[in-house]
């Protein structure tokens, strides 16, 4: 049961020093009734009344994490329903779906392009989280030798779908030490299932045929011991996952049903439409997504649409400001102007490595506004130029004294000129095009 | 106990209707009523409101348009009738969406032939139709007077008032009987004061779409989203200058790097791909009408929506 911020208050120190970052105590009980600090921020809590808070201030929705090893990840720990509340936490892991029909050459190559495909954006790593291998046969062999064929190739995070005890029992005799997530306990066979996944220490996804169902399961789940739980609202209906996920969240947020209160699961097979189905499980609540391969195009978007979802909206992701190198820059190397919004200084940063001319990139702080928003709102203005420049002793760097910036700051030129007195070239609007205007104007 | 969703809002999202029909003045073969929610998007056996629509987007001066569109469309992407037709009869999208791109180009002053292209896209397809004029406060007066002429009796989607240019766009539809989309750049606060701003000079609020301006996938669609969410959750709670269904269009899907650079075996299936992936998820933010240009998002973009709108078996 959760605790009220009053209970909370009571079993604080009361020394209201600030240091975890709130004015006082009753305020930081009242951020910890709501799921929005963690017990741990404040540095003066015995242990015992840590224990005691952490328990009854467990996220409403439950963290369980899939894997071991550098590609292991965690889900659920999430506390609002609209990202625009505060944030979303723990992105889902998209995990690529093979059968145990398929023969181990093909079951390898879809593995090894899980583990080796990158898209690096905005500077960060997006992946594919891992393998899930379906019993399609139905026969254990059959199952641990596909899962075997994963195994050999990379150490993914795997899901095992198989609802047969007997046959989840032999995927799990390869790879039960990994934390694989077990696929799927039923009101048929949950003890077994239980069994197995105390036995191995896993998570355990559930399926019912609906929500009461479920919270049902869920209950006798975890009076079997297992804590680790992932509710499979998989359906061939995309209207009724949507809605389900949607109630799912809207329970354990508002801590109505606690019995609900795990990540979700769907398998974007069965509905017949894998873009959609992934779309809405990334926006409502998905966390552990089945997929069968995804063309390049598709699967591009997925990470980037991911990625969007799950940043933080109130902070834009940004980078230090200051003076960067694009390769071995000398005293006449030209210096662009650009802003700390990370979107911008890795699309120019691209640019310029791209058109093979050595030069230094000056950051400057517009708290992580892009060009053209900054130049909107005031953000980008000579003074902060003329700081900078002093800032990061950019007049000791180089002999000339001209400045390259954004074409989208054109209207900023002059003031730029009188205020730091270097000579302003007004650069293109898309980077895109800063080669060839190196080329011409640079010499 | 049964669960379910929690819906306890008070609020509803109004109801525009866009088109008319011969029985209405116009000559459009059919309306479409957009808005009414009492939800979130898409939650409910069945939905609230009405379904939402997909726009296809086009224009008269195809040289201000992306490449891979034009690519794909050759020379009908040069007559924007012919355009219309072949995206209309081929791809069934709900709304036909014509940007008068020739007024953008420095100088404009063909005026004539803005009433003649509305009048050949009012004649090419019996579909509703959004028109987007010029964005040059200069000729704006003169170009919104021939677009609400042309297609006096319509009940057109005419575009797009902003916080500083809003008089002609709106004078031009109080006087020709048509509709306004209203953009304000990502922010719910200047969202609401744009549509205050209307209503004080006399344009009611079910003659109001609100555009909360979408930055495409990857280049600011991630603060577009929860500006939709926000902008609808408003409505939901019970704010009246804010109850207006939304159009979302990322008009930059198709010019951002990762398309543009994309293989070009692979240029149709990345634009598929960008639009795609932005304008479903702008439908489950709230979203009435999404836009796309590429031809082939139509068909994937319209069975999504479909299998978000209906319950299973079609009823409750
Ligand atoms: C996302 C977004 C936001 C986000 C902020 C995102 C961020 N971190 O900046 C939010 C929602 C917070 C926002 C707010 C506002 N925004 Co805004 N926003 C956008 C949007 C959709 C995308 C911006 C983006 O991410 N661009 C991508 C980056 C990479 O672009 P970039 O930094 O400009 O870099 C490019 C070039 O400049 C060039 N470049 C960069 N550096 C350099 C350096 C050199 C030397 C050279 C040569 C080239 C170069 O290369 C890059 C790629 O080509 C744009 C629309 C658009 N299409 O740009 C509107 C837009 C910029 N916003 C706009 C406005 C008006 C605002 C607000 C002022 C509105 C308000 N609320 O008052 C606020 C201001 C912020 C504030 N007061 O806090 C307007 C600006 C209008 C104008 N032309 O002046 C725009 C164009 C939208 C519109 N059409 O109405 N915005
Ligand atoms: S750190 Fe602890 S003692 Fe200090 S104000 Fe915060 S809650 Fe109170």
């Amino acid at each position: 049961m959760a605790l009220k911020a009053l209970d909370i208050y009571k079993l604080l120190p009361k020394k209201n020093c600030k240091e975890c970052g709130e004015p006082t105590c009753l305020t930081f009980a009242m951020k910890l009734a709501s799921g929005k600090v963690k017990p741990e921020d404040c540095p003066y809590l015995d242990e015992n009344v840590r224990e005691i808070l952490g328990a009854s201030t467990r996220p409403p929705v439950q963290r369980v994490k899939l894997g071991v090893g550098e590609r292991s990840f965690a889900v659920g720990d999430e506390i609002v329903q609209f990202r625009h509340e505060k944030t979303f936490f723990h992105e889902p892991g998209i995990m690529t779906a093979v059968s145990d029909l398929m023969d181990p050459d093909s079951i390898q190559a879809v593995v090894a392009d899980v583990r080796d495909h990158l898209l690096v954006r905005i500077g960060l790593d997006l992946r594919l989280n891992g393998i899930a291998v379906w019993s399609a046969s139905g026969s254990p062999d059959a199952f641990a030798t596909a899962v075997e064929a994963v195994e050999a190739v990379a150490e993914l995070p795997e899901v095992l779908m198989a609802e047969d005890p007997a046959v989840q029992e032999a995927g799990l005799a390869v790879c039960g030490n990994y934390r694989p997530l077990i696929h799927a306990a039923t009101g048929d066979q949950y003890r077994e299932m239980c069994a197995l996944a105390v036995k191995h220490g896993c998570p355990l996804a559930i399926r019912a045929p609906d929500l009461d169902a479920l919270a049902g399961l869920s209950g006798l789940c975890t009076a079997e011991g297992v804590s680790h739980l992932v509710l499979d609202l998989t359906s061939p209906s995309l209207h009724d996952m949507l809605n389900q996920a949607t109630a799912v969240r809207q329970q354990a947020i508002t801590r109505t049903a606690p019995a609900l209160g795990y990540p979700v699961f769907l398998d974007t097979r069965p509905c017949g439409l894998p873009d959609a189905a992934l779309i809405c499980g990334v926006l409502k609540y998905g966390s552990v997504l089945v997929a069968d391969p995804l063309s390049e195009a598709s699967r591009k978007a997925l990470l980037v649409l991911r990625q969007n979802i799950y940043t933080d909206p109130q902070k834009p992701i940004q980078i230090t400001p200051g003076i960067y190198r694009v390769g071995s820059p000398g005293p006449d190397a030209p210096v662009l102007l650009t802003v700390n919004f990370s979107l911008t200084y890795f699309t120019l940063q691209g640019y310029l490595e791209a058109s093979g001319t050595d030069s230094f990139m000056l950051i400057v702080d517009t708290e992580g506004l892009s060009v053209l928003t900054s130049v909107a709102a005031g953000k980008l203005s000579e003074t902060l130029v003329r700081d900078s420049l002093k800032e990061f002793a950019v007049p000791d760097l180089v002999k000339h004294r001209t400045l390259i910036i954004p074409g989208y700051a054109a209207p900023l030129s002059g003031k730029i000129e009188d205020e730091t007195g270097w000579k302003v070239l007004v650069g293109p609007r898309d980077a895109a095009d800063i080669a060839e205007f190196l080329e011409k104007e640079w010499t | 106990m049964t669960i379910s969703t929690l819906s306890d809002w008070t609020g509803e999202v109004g109801t525009v209707t866009i088109g008319a029909t011969k029985a209405d003045g116009g000559t459009r073969s059919g309306t479409v009523t957009i808005g009414g929610e009492r939800d979130l998007a898409f939650i409910g056996n069945p939905p609230t409101g009405n379904r939402p629509l997909i726009a296809y987007e086009l224009c008269d001066d195809p040289s201000l348009w992306p490449a891979p569109v034009i690519r794909f469309l050759g020379d009908r992407a040069s007559d924007p009738a012919e355009w219309a037709r072949f995206a209309a009869g081929e791809y069934r999208p709900d709304l036909i969406r014509l940007y008068l791109t020739s007024t953008r180009k420095r100088g404009f002053s063909a005026f004539a032939a803005i009433t003649t292209t509305v009048e050949n896209i009012l004649q090419a397809t019996g579909l509703p139709l959004i028109i987007e004029g010029s964005n040059d406060p200069e000729l704006d007066s003169e170009v919104f007077r021939r677009i609400g002429e042309a297609g006096e009796g319509e009940r057109l989607l005419i575009g797009t008032a902003e916080a500083g240019r809003y008089r002609s766009i709106a004078a031009s539809a109080m006087a020709f009987g048509h509709l306004v989309i209203a953009q304000s750049p990502i922010d719910i606060n200047l969202a609401k004061q744009l549509n205050i701003l209307l209503r004080e000079i006399g344009l009611p609020h079910d003659r109001i779409v609100i555009d909360p301006y979408t930055g495409a996938l990857g280049y600011g669609f991630e603060y577009s989203y929860s500006v939709m969410e926000r902008i609808r959750t408003a409505a939901l709670k019970g704010d009246d200058d804010l109850a207006m269904p939304m159009i979302s269009s990322a008009i930059d899907s198709l010019t951002v790097k990762e398309v543009r650079e994309a293989d070009p075996s692979a240029s149709d299936r990345t634009s598929v791909a960008w639009e795609l992936y932005a304008m479903l998820p702008a439908t489950v933010a709230g979203a009435s009408i999404v836009c796309v240009r590429h031809p082939s998002t139509i068909q994937p973009l319209k069975a999504a929506i479909e299998a978000l709108w209906s319950p299973p078996g079609g009823g409750a």
